[in-house]
């Protein structure tokens, strides 16, 4: 290659260096680092939508949604939940079943302050149909221990409410599983089965309390089914959900 | 303009700068040495003297002290005004670095120019490679983040396996008996003082060398090189045709260094600096360390060798490599310098190129490390949810809560440890999925003692359903119907 030529090329460069190197002046360059992508400690971080994404996603699914268990996004379930029933939860988890307690003081991961956030977040989701009529059932029953519900009434309910679905005596049907396999109902407690009558699973075709049609199941008839789900629960389940949730 | 000419003159008499320029850059050098093969040299001395201008700039600001030390690192990236411009310039002219004289080095090897008389030279040149890599390796360890915490961790363990010197060169190296404060204090001083302070020295001696020597001509096939007749040759073909190394034979180097400028100031402009991943603390779980691409493929070659390979890798291949390395002019002594007549030397460098850039592809993908916030953090598909049963749903929710996606990915999404658990239910039946879950086996943990007998139950009735609509679970060959074992096969 002819020198002179070279020498221009070097020139050329040279002088696109320079002006790039001048333009980087303006700081405002795509290779600038965001304080947004800044490390966060865990512990540090309080954005409801990154907690969510990275602890309870999981298993409730993005958003809250179409995950196996309890849909948190769902805005029914949202509006029922109250912030200290979902902050118990979070932070203690369910004994017995796969919800792990998440508190620091109970060896999860999560300050005070984020369980908190966690709470406040999930409630969120259900402003829009919070207050709705017709009023739904209380999510947690008043006080099971003087009114448990009677197993005997409750098999009836269920075959009114949820037979067609889940098949007779709970066995399972065409359109739904079995809910009286005894690993599903020793790793269950009574109060997802209460929230799943009243809220339903509507991200996977599951109505809740109120159905497509008749009247609703009323809270009577949803402490007796829970409460003849929970007299066929092996009495010699290892993993027995000793915490029931409330 | 005379005037001015006379002043160069009366600064010349006393100074020499003419015999000293007659001497250096005027030296004279074989036409065939002007070639643009031989421009990588030169852009590495660049990169050198970008690090030298950006670093001290960054020693400015920076505090090599262990509570200190991450916040100016954030201090420059996100306070001081073009602080992260500085950091970026800094990280991309090692990257650059790195990458030439690794360029240098192969070009030389190919080339064959390392033979007589040039063998201190590549020795030298060696020494300068090793020099480079330890800068680049302090380098990212005074960013004292993640990376550099468990970085030096791998270092000193390496060190540590080393016979008899290991304890006191662990000791010496981290300042105690653990990465400590004191650990960050050695390395800075090694990274702006020691390493440098050497790196000039054997660059000084480098350059004495090239030009006491002169530049090696462009080898030539079936032109073997005489040791007899080698000097008288090369000054006759310097007398003949030689040009002077500046300004008729660096235009290349020239435009080539310019190249390399730009190419930096780009990438610190566009791709910016490396962001530091969390203070250096060996409590934060939820990292995943991963040293600068450099050194990606000596990670992951130490994270995929099998643990009693360790110490014979440490204590015997790679000194060996290094001794070789030196050797290779003492080594190769054929006479030939034309990489077509040097098959060996091609395939050599080809087999280490391909070995080092799988190694680091793999470093990259690091799938021996669980991902250790998959279980709460990647949620389980939705297609893996609908039209599954209550028990199904609550072994899915297992699968997570048991964290078995710290290991296992779900349709790709998850941890690279074990295999892909989408499709499970193919490989294994129902009986081998129970035993696999309690007794383990392969690489994995027996998990029988965490977990429930219901537990399992739910949880293999979860991966039973991880088929394709349109493929058959696998059954157990004694019962081919698809019964349970251990009961008569149903009609």
């Amino acid at each position: 290659m002819n020198r002179r030529l070279l020498f221009r090329m070097f020139r050329v460069l040279m002088f696109a260096a320079l002006v790039l190197g001048m333009a980087s002046g303006c700081d405002s360059l795509p290779g600038r680092p965001d304080p947004a992508d800044r490390y966060q400690r865990p512990d540090e971080v309080t954005d409801f939508t990154t907690l969510f994404a990275t602890n309870c996603s999981g298993c409730h699914g993005a958003e809250g949604r179409r995950g196996p268990a309890t849909p948190l996004g769902d805005p029914h379930y949202a509006a029922l939940a109250q912030p200290a029933y979902l902050e118990r939860i979070i932070g203690d988890g369910v004994g017995g079943t796969p919800m792990p307690p998440f508190a620091q003081a109970r060896g999860g991961n999560l300050t005070e302050e984020q369980v908190s956030v966690l709470a406040q977040g999930i409630r969120a989701w259900g402003a829009d149909v919070a207050g709705s009529t017709p009023t739904p059932p209380p999510l947690v029953a008043a006080s099971p221990d003087q009114n448990p519900g009677s197993p005997a009434r409750g098999e009836v309910a269920y075959a009114a409410f949820c037979a067609d679905c889940h098949g007779p005596g709970g066995a399972g049907g065409e359109k739904a599983g079995s809910l009286v396999d005894p690993a599903y109902l020793g790793l269950v407690s009574d109060q997802a089965l209460r929230t799943a009558v009243i809220v339903g699973r509507e991200d996977l075709g599951m109505p809740g309390w109120q159905a497509d049609q008749g009247r609703g199941i009323s809270a009577g008839e949803i402490s007796d089914v829970v409460a003849w789900l929970g007299s066929q629960r092996p009495s010699s389940a290892q993993g027995r959900p000793s915490g029931d949730g409330r | 303009m005379n005037r001015l000419r006379a002043l160069g003159k009366w600064f010349d008499d006393r100074l020499a700068l003419g015999r000293l320029y007659d001497h250096t850059l005027g030296h004279r050098i074989p036409l065939s040495s002007a070639s643009a093969w031989y421009v990588f040299g030169s852009a590495t001395l660049l990169c050198l003297i970008i690090q030298l201008v950006t670093g001290i700039c960054l020693a400015l600001v920076y505090v090599p002290a262990p509570d200190q030390a991450y916040a100016s690192i954030e201090y420059l990236d996100y306070v001081q005004p073009l602080g992260w411009y500085l950091r970026a310039l800094h990280y991309w002219g090692s990257n650059f670095m790195v990458a030439l004289v690794t360029i240098h080095l192969i070009q030389v090897f190919l080339f064959g120019a390392y033979k007589y008389p040039r063998e201190l030279t590549w020795m030298v040149g060696s020494g300068l490679f090793l020099a480079t890599l330890g800068m680049a390796f302090t380098g990212q360890t005074i960013r004292f983040d993640q990376d550099a915490y468990w970085g030096v961790e791998i270092i000193v363990s390496i060190l540590g396996r080393l016979p008899l010197v290991g304890e006191y060169a662990t000791h010496l190296l981290q300042g105690g008996p653990i990465v400590g404060s004191e650990t960050l204090s050695r390395f800075f001083a090694l990274h702006v003082f020691v390493i440098p302070g050497l790196l000039i020295g054997l660059l000084v001696v480098h350059i004495r060398l090239v030009l006491v020597l002169g530049i090696s001509e462009y080898p030539e096939a079936g032109k073997p090189l005489d040791k007899e007749t080698y000097a008288e040759d090369y000054e006759a073909t310097v007398a003949r045709s030689g040009i002077r190394l500046m300004p008729e034979g660096g235009g290349k180097d020239l435009v080539f260094s310019a190249l390399i400028l730009t190419a930096i100031i780009l990438c610190a402009a566009f791709i910016g600096p490396k962001i530091p991943n969390g203070p250096a603390d060996p409590s934060l779980i939820h990292t995943v360390p991963r040293p600068d691409f450099y050194f990606l493929s000596l990670f992951a070659a130490f994270a995929l060798m099998p643990p009693y390979l360790e110490g014979f890798v440490i204590v015997y291949l790679m000194p060996l490599a290094v001794v070789l390395l030196f050797a290779v002019p003492f080594l190769s002594r054929g006479a030939e310098r034309h990489p077509s007549r040097r098959p060996g030397a091609v395939v050599l460098v080809v087999l280490v190129g391909v070995s080092l850039v799988t190694l680091a592809y793999e470093g990259v993908l690091s799938p021996w490390s669980p991902e250790m916030d998959a279980w709460s953090g990647q949620p389980v598909q939705p297609q893996f949810v609908e039209g599954r049963s209550p028990l199904e749903h609550v072994g899915a929710t297992l699968l997570q809560a048991k964290q078995c996606r710290n290991c296992h990915a779900l349709d790709g999404k998850g941890g690279k440890r074990g295999p892909d658990l989408a499709g499970v239910a193919m490989r294994l039946t129902p009986d081998q999925l129970v035993r696999q879950v309690l007794q383990g086996g392969g690489n994995m943990p027996a998990y029988g003692k965490h977990l429930a007998p219901h537990e399992v139950s739910a949880l293999v009735a979860f991966l039973e359903t991880l088929h394709p609509a349109n493929a058959a679970p696998a059954r157990n060959s004694a019962q081919p119907s698809g019964g349970v074992a251990g009961q008569p096969d149903k009609p």
